[in-house]
């Protein structure tokens, strides 16, 4: 019965992109025709995408899934964000069940080469750290020689932590635990001396301890992650994930957010052109609407309902919340700050 | 009538139960102590140090006791996880009627409900199983279709147990029944390769073969959920367990039974079907019900594979930034859970064990 049930769910989704008209793209298309955006994110990842009481996905990670909903269907409520598994995730993207994937997926080389993958813009620039308890009594990760590794099958992490081992010629062994709780469980009871993943989402699983204090993150950085977000080929779609990044990074520089839009817009002819060319009513956006087949209004909502990339960044993971990231010490800073997230222009 | 009242001896029996040798004085104030001193933790972290549930979320920081409000905001997300949420009665209907019927066969088992024929549970079996995957997975009958991904807690615990012990049951008897019959020996043979290369495995193999090397053997183009892979893969697993099991209340049949049988004229078929099976299955009800508890427990572990069932979505409950320090509310609730369907599961083995030594003496 179920698989009868996945069968059909298999068949319906290729008839469905089989059927409609060509001038989008297939992705676009699918989007509109169900209402409802597919989006899948980490199924626990504090800061990132975690569950809330009433079982909807918040935080960083999840907030680009409502930025994509609110651009293509004008609603950040439309987005059906769901919590999979690292592999599954991919395969589910690839097979065309879910539209695109927002999880904190480093852009590599071979992955862009995947003919069914499209990586689309970075939200959030990491790079790959080591934790440990404090009674290790470790400071530096050249000290780990031996130790036994916890981190997650079938990401980069595993070959940084190949790479790095190999060129100082340390040995390590791998405690591969596929579930990221069940691996995080592992780790501090002591199972793995080292707990290895990108920095930030360090900084998150240090919070899950009961005691995280007793944990630190030691200072050597070993790769880059650029965490981006991935769907498949879809010119249209990929123009409206990437200028969407864009609309939030370019409200970030001018210190429009979704609590002072609407003043900003009301009082739209005193604004900079390049406001005015955001989310004016004859602008440049409403130019790529026309284009792209999004709504007029599709940048205002997107600042409206999700907000600008500061204003993301600091509600999930800035000074304010339990991970205490300060913005402009990462290099996710605004490009003026000497960080990477470089607005790109909007005309 | 009334039964006569203990003669006053009783209580010096009592006394010598308990404090009779210097060793047993011993025993029994170590026990009485832990006894007190874990009463006493448990009520000062129910109840004393607690926070009442009309307390705000804010008050419970720091605080050493339970935070009953957590209850409150989390065991919806706790019992249903990423379900939609105005949706909730579809995972509340399905894991309603999996426990009802499971209380129906453990209450049926021990001897009540005889008004209750085995052929109208199995009916109920078959009506409700495909029922529970309409109601979980809508797209029929109006009901809004949810991905897979979003069965999360309680009725995936009880799909992945329940309905996969159901499941394996029918085929474990098949497989008891090939291996202890004579008459094709190529069938015996596989039965016994399966039955002990199965119980070689550990679960956790088992596990990881269904949710990755299953998916390899379909046709390119279809997929499997995890959920489904997984429950394949545990029907197959507990089958094997549910026919050793079965096997043994088969071959602890005097062979007088299968001959008085052939004598009447019975085909081997029905040889098997009325005679045999319903008093080994009768014998072998107690290590059942024992395989199944431990069958049951061992659902949790399905979160090696990204399934998020009860302990899962409980650990997602305490994930959220912020609520890191109710990891102990969270797992309480799943403690108390377990705790409350295994006694039940056990307390259908007592009577099991009560019956058959009555039957026996």
């Amino acid at each position: 019965m179920p698989a009868a049930h996945n069968l059909m769910s298999v068949s319906a989704a290729i008839f469905a992109v089989a059927a409609a008209p060509a001038f989008a793209g297939p992705i676009m298309d699918d989007i509109k025709a169900n209402d409802s955006l597919v989006c899948l994110v980490s199924p626990t990842a504090p800061g990132f995408s975690v569950p809330d009481s009433t079982g909807l996905f918040q935080g960083f990670n999840a907030d680009f899934c409502r930025m994509a909903a609110a651009a293509v269907l004008g609603d950040a409520g439309k987005a059906d964000i769901r919590g999979v598994g690292f592999s599954d995730s991919m395969k589910t993207i690839v097979a065309g069940e879910a539209h695109m994937g927002s999880r904190s997926i480093t852009r590599t080389g071979t992955r862009d080469a995947d003919e069914g993958m499209a990586f689309v813009v970075t939200t959030f620039f990491d790079g790959q750290g080591f934790m440990v308890p404090k009674s290790l009594g470790v400071s530096s990760a050249a000290e780990l020689d031996g130790a036994s590794v916890c981190a997650e099958d079938g990401s980069t992490t595993l070959l940084n932590i190949a790479d790095w081992f190999g060129a100082q010629g340390m040995t390590y062994r791998v405690e591969n635990i596929a579930d990221k709780t069940a691996r995080l469980e592992a780790f501090f009871s002591g199972k793995c001396d080292v707990y290895a993943s990108d920095v930030t989402a360090l900084t998150a699983d240090r919070q899950l301890s009961e005691t995280p204090a007793d944990y630190v993150i030691l200072p050597e950085v070993i790769s880059n992650e650029p965490l981006t977000l991935v769907t498949r080929p879809d010119q249209a779609f990929e123009a409206a994930l990437f200028w969407g990044f864009q609309v939030m990074l370019n409200a970030d520089s001018h210190g429009i957010t979704s609590a002072n839009i609407d003043t900003v817009v009301a009082d739209l002819d005193n604004q900079s052109p390049a406001v005015q060319r955001m989310f004016g009513t004859d602008s440049a956006t409403t130019d790529m609407a026309a284009k792209l087949g999004l709504a007029n209004d599709w940048a205002y909502q997107i600042v409206k309902q999700v907000g600008s990339y500061g204003e993301v960044f600091d509600r999930h993971l800035g000074v304010e919340t339990p991970f205490g990231l300060n913005r402009s010490e990462t290099p996710n800073a605004h490009a003026e700050n000497g960080g990477l997230m470089y607005p790109y222009p909007i005309r | 009538m009334i039964p006569p009242s203990p003669p006053p001896e009783a209580r010096r029996d009592l006394w010598r139960q308990w404090f009779g040798t210097p060793v047993t004085a011993l025993v029994s104030l170590i026990s009485a102590a832990v006894a007190l001193y874990v009463t006493w933790a448990l009520l000062d972290w129910m109840v004393i140090s607690a926070l009442s549930p009309t307390q705000p979320m804010e008050d419970c920081a720091g605080s050493s006791g339970a935070c009953w409000r957590f209850y409150l905001e989390k065991s919806r997300f706790m019992l249903f996880g990423t379900y939609p949420y105005a949706e909730h009665w579809r995972p509340a209907l399905v894991s309603l009627l999996l426990l009802a019927l499971s209380a129906l066969v453990g209450l049926r088992i021990t001897g009540r409900l005889r008004w209750l024929r085995p052929r109208m549970l199995v009916v109920l079996w078959v009506g409700v199983i495909p029922l529970a995957f309409v109601l979980m997975g809508g797209g029929a009958a109006g009901l809004a279709a949810i991905d897979m991904s979003r069965w999360n807690g309680m009725p995936v615990l009880l799909i992945l147990s329940v309905i996969a012990i159901a499941l394996a049951f029918p085929l474990g008897v098949a497989l008891a029944v090939l291996r202890h019959q004579t008459r094709w020996p190529v069938l015996r043979r596989a039965a016994i390769v399966y039955i002990e290369g199965m119980r070689g495995f550990p679960m956790v193999t088992v596990l990881f073969v269904g949710v990755f090397v299953l998916p390899l053997t379909l046709p390119p183009d279809t997929r499997i959920s995890p959920v489904m892979a997984t429950l394949i893969a545990l029907v197959f697993f507990h089958a094997s367990y549910f026919a050793e099991d079965v096997r043994g209340g088969l071959q602890s049949l005097p062979d007088s039974q299968h001959e008085a049988a052939f004598s009447l004229g019975l085909s081997w078929g029905k040889t098997m079907r009325l005679v045999l099976l319903p008093q080994a299955l009768s014998r072998s009800l107690p290590a059942l019900v024992n395989s199944v508890i431990g069958a049951y427990k061992d659902t949790s572990l399905v979160v090696v594979l990204g399934i998020h069932d009860l302990t899962s979505t409980a650990r997602m409950a305490f994930s959220e930034p912020g609520w890191g320090q109710f990891a102990l509310e969270a797992y309480a609730f799943v403690g108390v859970w377990f705790l409350l369907s295994c006694a039940f599961l056990s307390w259908v083995g007592r009577e099991l064990h009560r019956k058959q030594s009555r039957k026996s003496h």
